[in-house]
């Protein structure tokens, strides 16, 4: 048995490394660990369905880990585990998490490769950048959406006309403005109980997320919050002091991870390893009951290019098979709302998730940094084409030939993306429904995709 | 030194660099100054045209952020070795200097630290921060080093909100003609960082070092 504050302890004990010399020794490592399992990735299998390759991902994954370590920023120490820590951990971590009250209710569990069980979707502007005036029905729009199961937040620019700060009294007020605002947009589409799956968007200070954790703002007991390792294998005190509040306070929490591939780990191979890594990083340090990835191309900022949905693929599908953690998927597009390219972008995304075992987590677009460029439907959309692959039974070798023929139709503008439609543009927002010129795409996309096997008919 | 001699040893500093051997480097950058090479010129044609191919691969990801960090690393312990040269030399001119750094409340330096890298590897003077650094310390940075750019990034939308205080307390201290003022980082476009008072945005590090050029020749009236 390790305890959370056996892992915590090791911050203060583990040996001492310069952060540089850790960076460089994870690229190191990872090369050393590919080379020795022989993983490589294929262009021409952007969904692999090698069993013994998945396996030998998770291997490579665990053996990096155990010899890596966690870097502790705090104290530029090393909290190391044994093989058989991490296996207890594994063992013992939660198979199901609830979000929501009463019909609102909605439950995560395991899902395997090929899983004909829809995946769990949670839908969420991801903290995209939006006026303030605008901020609920932003994220009404995803809330009201059918097969949304939880939700989280945007990015309101401003709280009471004031820009936020990190760290002064406003970036206080603004996360719980930020929570009343996320029960009003529940509210408001009539799914007052939904789940919230991390309740503050706005804030970045650990002092001022707690802050907003009352009843009283409309908080409910299994909303939750996310942890996230700072970078590649690395966490920090700011954020884990969220899991020690959250582990006493009994709401739920997550492991947020976005490695970077290109950056300190590698290539695709190298960044695949890591990310497996990260989830027993979450695991031990944050006890994170669920994990979602984010893994993001240093350059193009997404994780919709070939290189990431094959890591996006082989990563999901090493963890389904030897663990049974909950792992979702967070699509990042380079493309923004109301363009056929973010259409097939967040389509091939979820695709890829859904067929290696993971959840969905819709979705973040435009780079996720454009003002009032997200919505709803790009949510649905992704939401869509993951139950499809499930209830259609699409197996990898199918998803693969699938998913290569919609890379075809984006793949060469990764670097040109177009923004999209503002919200406001692409949505009645009396209505709050997309425009009749939205919902026409999405039906030419979708003529596209049935041609290529996505049986939308069975919707 | 013959000038065939010379171009060799230049070219073989680039492969060095390229191949971020940081004792061929160093072994090099001796050889040079042994036989009276202008340290200048060995550092322009040889170290940071070998950066600029590193770059080059990591814009193409052939090389990812390790080889570029080894390969500034080689470059740095070849500068070393030139340093004193340099000095004798007087006629050594950065492109510029810049103060740069991570704003504050913010943790992620690794977008800072490929600026970094590049813009050194373009000759420029870099002072670093680090993270998590006060708008007034940048100013107060800028102030001691005789800057020409002060420069800033962020990754959260939480942290960006620091950025236009650069150029509010500039103008307040009686400053801002002083200063170029350019940002970048995940969250920040470039519409937005001009209408904060920024004179310049980078996308990525490539770009940042071609902002940074363009703001030195205005800055200096080309």
């Amino acid at each position: 048995m390790i305890s959370f504050w056996d892992v915590i302890g090791r911050s203060e004990s583990g040996p001492l490394v310069k952060e540089k010399e850790f960076d460089l020794r994870v690229g190191q490592t990872a090369r050393r660990m590919i080379e020795k399992y022989g993983i490589k990735y294929d262009p021409e299998h952007v969904i692999p369905a090698d069993d013994d390759l998945a396996d030998r991902v998770y291997q490579a994954g665990l053996d990096l880990f155990l010899e890596l370590g966690i870097y502790c920023r705090d104290t530029g120490r090393l909290m190391k585990f044994t093989q058989d820590e991490v296996n207890w951990a594994l063992k013992h971590a939660p198979t199901t998490v609830t979000y929501g009250q009463g019909r609102d209710m909605a439950t995560m569990t395991y899902r395997a490769v090929e899983d004909p069980k829809p995946p769990f979707c949670i839908m969420t502007p991801v903290g995209a950048p939006v006026a303030e005036e605008r901020f609920v029905a932003m994220v009404q729009s995803y809330v009201q959406e059918p097969l949304a199961q939880t939700f989280s937040s945007a990015f309101s620019q401003t709280v009471h006309g004031r820009p936020i700060k990190s760290g002064t009294p406003q970036e206080v007020e603004a996360a719980i403005w930020n929570v009343i605002k996320l029960r009003e947009a529940a509210r408001a589409a009539g799914r007052p109980q939904i789940g919230i799956h991390n309740l503050v968007s706005n804030a970045e200070r650990t002092d001022a997320i707690l802050a907003a954790v009352q009843a009283d703002f409309g908080v409910q007991p299994n909303d939750g919050i996310c942890i996230a390792a700072t970078a590649e294998v690395k966490i920090d005190y700011e954020r884990v002091k969220k899991a020690a509040f959250l582990r006493q306070s009994g709401h739920n929490k997550y492991g947020l991870y976005g490695p970077l591939m290109g950056g300190y780990s590698g290539g695709p191979e190298a960044t695949a390893l890591v990310h497996v890594a990260h989830h027993f990083l979450g695991l031990l340090a944050f006890e994170a009951q669920w994990h979602c990835g984010f893994p993001l191309h240093i350059h193009h900022g997404c994780n919709t290019t070939r290189e990431l949905l094959w890591l996006i693929s082989i990563t999901a599908q090493a963890l389904s098979r030897n663990t049974h953690l909950l792992i979702t998927a967070n699509t990042f597009a380079a493309a923004g709302p109301c363009t056929e390219m973010v259409a097939y972008e967040i389509v091939a995304n979820a695709i890829a998730a859904t067929v290696a075992g993971a959840d969905l987590d819709l979705a973040a677009v435009a780079r996720n940094r454009h003002p009032e460029r997200a919505t709803g439907m790009e949510a649905r959309i992704g939401a869509e084409a993951g139950h499809l692959t499930a209830r259609q039974g699409v197996t990898r070798e199918q998803a693969n030939e699938i998913v290569k023929q919609i890379l075809a139709q984006y793949e060469d503008r990764m670097a040109d993306a177009p923004i999209g439609k503002r919200l406001d543009e692409c949505y009645d927002l009396e209505a709050l429904e997309p425009t009749r010129e939205y919902i026409e795409l999405y039906e030419r996309v979708k003529e596209k995709l049935s041609g290529f096997g996505l049986d939308y008919s069975l919707l | 030194m013959n000038v065939n001699a010379e171009a060799n040893l230049i070219e073989e500093i680039v492969e060095a660099t390229v191949k971020y051997d940081d004792k061929r480097c160093v072994d090099l950058a001796r050889q040079a100054m042994d036989q009276g090479m202008d340290p200048v010129k060995v550092i322009q044609d040889g170290y940071s045209r070998g950066m600029q191919i590193v770059g080059d691969k990591f814009a193409t990801l052939e090389y990812c952020l390790p080889e570029v960090m080894l390969a500034a690393d080689a470059m740095d312990a070849a500068t070393e070795v030139l340093k004193p040269h340099l000095m004798k030399s007087h006629d050594h001119d950065s492109q510029g200097i810049i103060v740069l750094g991570v704003i504050q409340g913010d943790i992620h330096d690794l977008g800072k630290n490929i600026v970094k890298i590049m813009l050194r590897a373009a000759g420029f003077t870099v002072h670093d921060l680090g993270n998590d650094t006060p708008v007034r310390q940048f100013i107060e940075k800028a102030e001691a080093v005789g800057a020409d750019i002060i420069a800033a990034s962020a990754i959260l939308t939480t942290t960006m909100s620091y950025m236009p205080d650069i150029s509010t307390i500039l103008n307040e201290l009686g400053l801002r003609d002083k200063y170029m003022i350019m940002l970048g980082g995940a969250p920040v476009i470039a519409d937005w960082a001009i209408e904060v008072g920024a004179d310049g945005y980078g996308e990525d590090a490539v770009e940042a070092v071609e902002v940074a050029k363009n703001l030195m020749r205005k800055k200096r009236g080309g």
